[in-house]
């Protein structure tokens, strides 16, 4: 029979996780042996990379990004579109709804010269073509953004196809988001915290990231995003000046008084 | 300008089977780009410049014996020279270093001429005689004598053997030309019934002809394929690739669905499953597959090249108006949605 200590105190399970994680514990695999790090790629931006435990969307993963309308969830997917980009991939844009803005895409980073957008007659049809181009294995992520539409048929063969071939498919769908959960390797819930401010003008928002599934590494870990607008994005060096005291006395020379950023209560 | 001459003498009988002499040349195609078939037999390839890549001319020469052995094991003659004449007598001269030796080779240097007997130029039989009569016996002593005193004597053709004889060739070397394009013709007796019937056929066509190219280094660029109908106007298609490539199980696939979509257009289907008497296949733009090579220095480039062959198939597969690509040309737009667009990419707008 198993003794149990009961005098000892119960670690919170977070507390618990981020242990683990730092022992080197992986889900299914044995902690004595080594690891070998899964592939991934960035989702440009660290924090959450780190809490994603594979150092990124781990390749041959569908993964929901799972938020509701104006979470910040497309600047994350063309966010990591441009990190896939910076780091020499290949990536496509499947747009069935016709919401994609090349201007606020490139203001996030992404080349137009080199992404690829594909406009589906409808959300069915993008599935296929998603799981047409992941077959070929050329993609090295696209981002699937079915908007409001309602989740068709033929995400878990996507899937499949995705583990085959390593490629990373981001999922937005702000309708389907619990049946799509089910089928996808990594679940990511953003939920705003606050808003970003220069001034007057809003430039980005403050989201809090929870991994709430994920297939290759331990659940659980969040992480705090500040995803700035296209626009905001320009002033986004300047902020972290403004945010950082030691950056902010070296330019006490300047003639020009260096923005504040104001995080506003959302 | 260094020559090797390669000689096959089993080739040059009358009775001799020649279905392997243009392979052996597409496998000399490998060493040089620079390769003149003079006859059947005898091919001549320019390897100038090639001594630093490939170790002297005895090796050169082995890599040229090696490559034209993958097609066949006839024994060959190899000289090397200074120009066309030099080279093939060389390779006349060459004799094997042991009985059973698959190759001969040997290098001539002009000043070795001298000695060689006049019997060797190539001369009528009416001016050997009369250089036998002048008690001419050796190349020297043509050599040694005075242009104009030869000229003379035995008119522009002594003037030319005496060039020979001195160890001048002033002809060049002709390379062979690269085919313009690749045709392959199949007729059907009996006829096949309907326009899908053709897809064996035209994968076996594609199929033979990428193979042709294949042992050459070209790639088409275009493939049109034409159909005879026995009950309905002949009609066509026509493909053009985004790179020279040697896909047939592809660029077959994709003719097909441009058939079906013509057909369709041309209202064939009226006609009950029209007869299909012949087809005819050509490839032409031919080019160099190596070019390739020069997207690689983004490698983004060289990845979306690889890309529009994937996005060929999936507009075969979707329809058209499906792929599109933002370009910002208008980057001064005060309005910011205003600076990109989106243009199409598809199949059709190429």
């Amino acid at each position: 029979m198993v003794q149990t200590d009961r005098s000892r105190p119960v670690q919170p399970l977070p507390e618990l996780l981020e242990a683990l994680r730092d022992r080197g514990l992986r889900r299914g695999v044995e902690p004595s042996g080594p690891v070998p790090p899964r592939p991934a790629l960035p989702t440009g931006q660290p924090d959450l990379d780190r809490a994603l435990g594979t150092g990124g969307w781990p390749r041959g993963a569908l993964a929901l990004l799972d938020a509701p309308t104006g979470s910040g969830a497309t600047s994350l997917a063309l966010g990591t579109l441009a990190a896939c980009q910076a780091s020499g991939g290949q990536v496509a844009y499947l747009d069935p709804s016709g919401s994609l803005d090349p201007a606020t895409a490139s203001g996030l980073g992404v080349d137009l010269a080199w992404l690829l957008v594909v406009r589906p007659a409808h959300a069915a049809e993008a599935v296929e073509l998603a799981g047409w181009l992941a077959r070929e294995g050329r993609i090295d992520a696209m981002v699937l953004d079915l908007a409001d539409t309602l989740l068709p048929r033929g995400l878990d063969r996507l899937a499949d196809l995705l583990v085959r071939s390593g490629g990373v498919t981001l999922l937005l769908a702000a309708a389907g988001r619990e049946s799509a959960g089910r089928l996808a390797g990594v679940r990511v819930a953003l939920r705003r915290q606050a808003w970003l401010a220069v001034g007057r003008d809003l430039v980005g928002q403050r989201v809090e990231a929870t991994v709430t599934r994920q297939r290759w590494a331990l659940a659980g870990s969040r992480a705090e995003l500040d995803l700035y607008f296209a626009e905001g994005r320009r002033t986004d060096t300047l902020l972290r000046a403004a945010a950082q005291p030691l950056a902010a006395s070296a330019m006490a020379g300047a003639t020009l008084e260096p923005p504040s950023l104001a995080v506003v209560g959302a | 300008m260094r020559l090797l001459a390669l000689v096959w003498p089993d080739l040059r009988l009358p009775e001799a089977e020649t279905a392997p002499w243009e392979p052996m040349l597409d496998r000399l195609d490998d060493l040089s780009p620079r390769v003149e078939p003079v006859a059947t037999g005898v091919a001549l390839v320019d390897v100038t410049g090639l001594g630093p890549l490939l170790g002297e001319e005895r090796r050169i020469a082995a890599r040229a014996v090696a490559l034209c052995r993958e097609v066949s094991a006839l024994p060959v003659r190899v000289g090397a020279g200074e120009n066309r004449w030099l080279a093939v007598l060389a390779a006349r001269l060459a004799h094997p270093e042991r009985p059973d030796a698959p190759a001969a080779f040997r290098a001539l240097d002009r000043r070795e001429l001298a000695d060689l007997p006049l019997d060797l130029l190539p001369a009528d039989p009416a001016t050997s005689q009369r250089f036998a009569l002048f008690g001419l016996t050796a190349m020297g002593q043509l050599a040694a004598l005075p242009r104009s005193a030869v000229g003379g004597q035995f008119g522009a053709v002594g003037e030319r053997l005496q060039l020979l004889a001195r160890g001048d060739d002033p002809r060049p070397l002709a390379p062979r030309r690269r085919p313009a394009r690749q045709v392959r013709t199949i007729v059907f007796d009996p006829p096949l019934e309907g326009v899908g019937a053709i897809a064996l056929a035209l994968r076996r066509a594609c199929a033979e002809l990428c193979d042709v190219l294949r042992t050459r280094h070209l790639a088409p660029g275009r493939a049109a394929l034409r159909l005879q109908l026995e009950d309905a106007p002949a009609f066509g298609v026509q493909l053009a690739f985004p790179t020279p490539a040697l896909e047939p199980d592809w660029i077959a696939r994709l003719l097909l669905g441009r058939l079906e979509q013509a057909a369709r257009a041309r209202r064939l289907g009226e006609v009950e499953e029209p007869r299909v008497g012949s087809i005819g296949l050509v490839f032409d733009r031919l080019a160099d597959p190596a070019s390739r090579q020069l997207p690689a220095f983004e490698a983004q480039a060289a990845r979306w090249e690889e890309l529009r062959w994937s996005l060929e198939r999936l507009a075969a597969r979707f329809g058209e108006g499906r792929l599109w690509r933002a370009v910002h040309d208008r980057p001064t737009a005060s309005l910011a949605e205003r600076r990109t667009r989106l243009v199409d990419i598809g199949p059709s707008a190429s």
